[in-house]
């Protein structure tokens, strides 16, 4: 019947018409709101802290070392184990499964270099200091403090590749070598920027008024960026070209891991951030200016950051769920439905009252999964890394 | 997000001012008074970005051009009743001047700054809004 109805539609208003009609009203204010989340891909990530971040030999090293086993305390585990290309870079679980399984979903590592704050709960102020966790943490990779430096020096390829990357032979300082790895890790990792989607060309397309280019994305696309903009206000917090501000919010997803247990998220993080060797006060970063440990220095631990969990990026999402930080939520649409039905009561006290329920009907619901979705792309194969010292 | 436009030119310091050091050094910035106290601040960078940090450049004084001293700076969106994920700090850089450093505005939106303000016993919280897009 519906069908019927589009065709007698079709032929009343014609072809030309039809092209019309796929173009909804954007406003000036709503043109600058799209256009503020591109234009994309953004330039390569720089990071100050670390010496080898954009660097051929950095990145060539950290890929196998990303890809290598041994750097794991049973000989066994790489990071590639639960950050898996073909898997958006995270594993399709609802949770981490190391030697044990983890209380938190694996994070997409998707865009992860423009980052400011690493892990679920931002306990990381660098993306190398996020790597270091892993790799020495009993319950994922259980490498202990010297095992990097024990494979660096005594693998002829890697030693050889920590040289070019790094201008010197491994030494004998085994935490030097610790940071080291994860330097090259994060070099690596920073080189994931995910590709561009229909969202980017209808976004390219609404700035530079090429109407005509813009009615070929699709009407529900359309209305979900609308109401993701404007009504449903999803961009205070999902902005810029990523979708994330980066920072961090309770959402009213249960805090209990486990009975008598919790979750307490951005307030435990911030707690193992000031107490961790590697955060960015410390003598590892290689930034002389120390411009970029400002968010390190003044961020405060504050009681309502209990609960709050950092905001992901939203490129990609639909093919990365399950959803929130705990992989509660299967599908995009049981995020919706979330956002949709939240209870009040479900916020922490101090929740900010950003968070309410939108009461969304089936079809602006339907619409804002078609946005989201639109944000995805098949990403390029990748072809297996040169090998380090051929 | 745009700020800079809307920084321009906010800086007319009238001649019953003249004691009191208005200009910020790029002729820009805000003026913020109440009875007693006046003061002209703006920010470094001179475009404050969603999401990245920024100090303040601030100047205190008495209505009757004395110096004056900042106690504290903080933000707020009362909107949304949050303040900011961040604690600034103050530098004195003497005569009334002030580096305020630690700053991030994660939210686009409308944030309110407070400045507390002192000279001798009396103090005073002057407030300013900013609208980041
Ligand atoms: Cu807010």
């Amino acid at each position: 019947m519906r069908l019927l109805l589009l065709l007698v539609w079709l032929l009343a208003v014609g072809a030309v018409g039809v092209r019309a009609q796929q173009l909804l009203d954007w406003s000036s204010d709503e043109i600058r709101a799209v256009g503020q989340h591109g234009p994309w891909p953004p330039p390569p990530v720089r990071d100050p802290s670390n010496k080898v971040s954009g660097t051929p030999a950095g990145i060539a090293l950290g890929e196998h070392l990303f890809n290598e086993p041994r750097l794991s305390g049973d000989g066994r585990m790489s990071c590639a184990k639960c950050h898996q290309a073909g898997r958006e870079w995270s594993d399709g679980l609802a949770k981490a499964r190391g030697a044990v399984e983890l209380d938190r979903r694996t994070p997409s590592l998707w865009n992860v270099g423009y980052l400011h704050w690493f892990g679920w709960d931002g306990a990381g102020d660098s993306l190398w200091a996020q790597s270091i966790r892993p790799l020495l943490d009993p319950r994922e990779m259980n490498g202990g403090p010297t095992r990097a430096g024990e494979f660096l020096r005594s693998d002829l390829a890697f030693a050889c590749g920590y040289e070019r990357a790094f201008g010197s032979k491994p030494g004998t300082d085994d935490e030097r070598l610790l940071v080291d790895t994860a330097k090259a890790l994060a070099a690596f990792q920073a080189t994931l920027v995910s590709p561009r989607a229909p969202f980017d060309d209808f976004r390219d397309a609404l700035v530079s008024g090429d109407r005509e280019s813009a009615a070929r994305y699709p009407l529900a696309a359309q209305r979900g960026l609308k109401l993701f903009i404007g009504e449903a206000n999803c961009n205070l917090c999902h902005l810029g070209p990523r979708f994330t501000s980066g920072e961090f919010g309770d959402i009213g997803i249960p805090f209990f891991v486990r009975p008598g247990e919790v979750d307490s998220g951005r307030l435990g993080g911030l707690g193992r951030l000031a107490a961790n060797p590697f955060n960015l006060l410390g003598k590892y970063n290689d930034d002389a200016t120390g411009n970029n440990a400002r968010r390190t220095r003044h961020v405060q631990r504050q009681h309502a950051n209990f609960g709050e969990f950092r905001v992901p990026g939203l490129r990609q999402v639909g093919r990365s769920g399950p959803y929130m930080h705990n992989g509660s939520l299967a599908t995009l649409e049981d995020v919706i439905r979330h956002y949709s039905e939240v209870s009040p009561d479900r916020l922490h006290s101090d929740g900010i009252p950003l968070v309410r329920p939108l009461g969304l009907s089936a079809e602006q619901s339907a619409d804002l999964v078609a946005f989201l979705r639109s944000l995805d792309a098949e990403p390029l194969a990748r072809p297996s890394p040169a090998p380090l010292c051929p | 997000m745009r700020l800079a436009a809307a920084l321009l030119g906010t800086l007319l310091a009238t001649p019953a001012w003249a004691d009191c050091a208005l200009d910020l050094g790029r002729g820009t910035g805000w003026v913020v008074f109440s009875e007693h106290y006046l003061m002209a601040f703006r920010p470094d960078p001179l475009r404050i970005e969603v999401g990245e940090p920024f100090a303040l450049i601030l100047n205190v004084c008495t209505r009757n051009g004395g110096a004056a001293e900042l106690l504290a700076v903080d933000a707020n969106m009362p909107e949304h009743r949050h303040g900011m994920n961040y604690r600034a700090t103050i530098v004195a850089k003497g005569d009334g001047r002030f580096r305020a450093e630690g700053f991030l505005f994660h939210m686009p939106g409308r944030w309110e700054i407070t400045f507390d303000v002192r000279a001798g016993d009396d103090s005073e919280r002057l407030t300013h809004d900013i609208i980041l897009k």
